[in-house]
């Protein structure tokens, strides 16, 4: 059973915070965010999508999208169900391994790095315990 | 209004197209910054191969490549961009009307041919939307704004069309036509479009894995 469940005891999510992280990057992420052309051509160069049964889930495009674009779509203002939503995509649907390619050039590693640095402010990230489970790998 | 639209607006937005483009690229010098060191260029150490081999060795590095996984799709955006750019730049009609106004002209392709180049242009929209409407990963991505930039993108060409072979009412097709033109310059530099700017930053100034030149600046 995956552990998506929000801690009950965790801090409350800093929404400024996070906004403020976005800002930080915003002319690079931004520009990216917005010049995907949603053409799905990064797929297959994912390993985890190929090994998936070519789930969409898995395409890069697919992953910074739903984790780094819905941050910045909703500036930042997210509650922890979301960010242990995201934590899946960004550390389990990815291993960050950068060889997803993408036509135009934008550099998807880079995106989900990011969107795993905010989640990790937010003291969401995988647990020792989650790691070695098996619904993890 | 139908004089605004075939007059002014026509500067309004040629103007914002540049400006806005100008704009990105200043933004984009501002946001980067050169690199202290670049990695040397990969070379290819220059065996003696025989014509046969360096065939084979060609064919062999599209391997992985797009050509490889998704041959189609290569081919059909190859063309697509091509005619996209090419055929409203050395169209004959607009030629001529730029010589009209500003006395200046391109070389013109025969009517013959554009004709069959926006259709082409149009198939390739058809295609890239079949796509959208029935591919799963395609869908999975896909939002409201994605059809719309295939409309802003697919209707200049087809009005286009349609004034060419005079279909319909001539003067309201062609009057759609030029704002539709005007639509699509005004949004390349702000939306999605803006890749027709920023591929050429992204494969060959920044420097990354895939960058086409040794991309000597970074984020």
């Amino acid at each position: 059973m995956e552990n998506n469940m929000p801690n009950p005891g965790a801090k409350p999510v800093d929404t400024k915070q996070i906004k403020e992280m976005l800002n930080r990057k915003k002319g690079k992420m931004k520009r990216y965010l917005s010049h995907c052309a949603h053409c799905s051509l990064c797929a297959e160069s994912c390993f985890l999508y190929m090994e998936h049964h070519k789930d969409p889930q898995y395409m890069p495009s697919y992953k910074a999208i739903n984790s780094l674009g819905k941050l910045y779509r909703k500036r930042g203002k997210v509650d922890r169900k979301l960010l242990t939503e995201m934590k899946g995509i960004v550390w389990r649907n990815c291993v960050l391994c950068g060889r997803c390619y993408c036509p135009i050039g934008i550099h998807i590693p880079s995106m989900i790095a990011f969107a795993r640095s905010i989640l990790r402010s937010q003291d969401v990230y995988p647990q020792l315990d989650e790691v070695f489970s098996e619904s993890w790998l | 209004m139908v004089d605004f639209i075939r007059g002014q607006l026509i500067s309004i937005a040629l103007i914002i197209f540049i400006l806005g483009l100008i704009f990105q690229l200043i933004q984009f010098f501002r946001l980067t910054k050169k690199k202290e060191w670049v990695y040397p260029p990969l070379e290819i150490k220059s065996e003696n191969k025989s014509a046969g081999q360096w065939v084979a060795f060609c064919f062999g590095s599209l391997k992985g490549t797009l050509w490889k996984t998704d041959p189609l799709v290569t081919i059909v955006t190859s063309v697509f961009h091509v005619f996209l750019i090419g055929v409203p730049i050395f169209l004959l009609g607009h030629n001529i009307l730029l010589d009209h106004s500003w006395g200046l002209s391109l070389w013109s392709l025969p009517e013959s041919m554009t004709d069959i180049f926006t259709l082409v242009v149009l198939i390739c929209l058809a295609f890239f939307l079949a796509r959208r409407l029935f591919l799963a990963r395609v869908r999975a991505i896909t939002t409201l704004y994605d059809y719309v930039i295939l409309l802003i993108v697919g209707a200049p060409f087809l009005t286009g069309y349609f004034a060419y072979h005079q279909w319909f009412h001539y003067d309201t097709v062609m009057t759609i036509h030029i704002l539709a033109g005007e639509v699509m310059l005004i949004t390349i530099p702000f939306t999605k479009l803006g890749h027709m700017l920023f591929f050429f930053l992204y494969r060959f100034l920044v420097g990354n894995e895939y960058s086409f030149a040794k991309g000597a600046r970074a984020w």
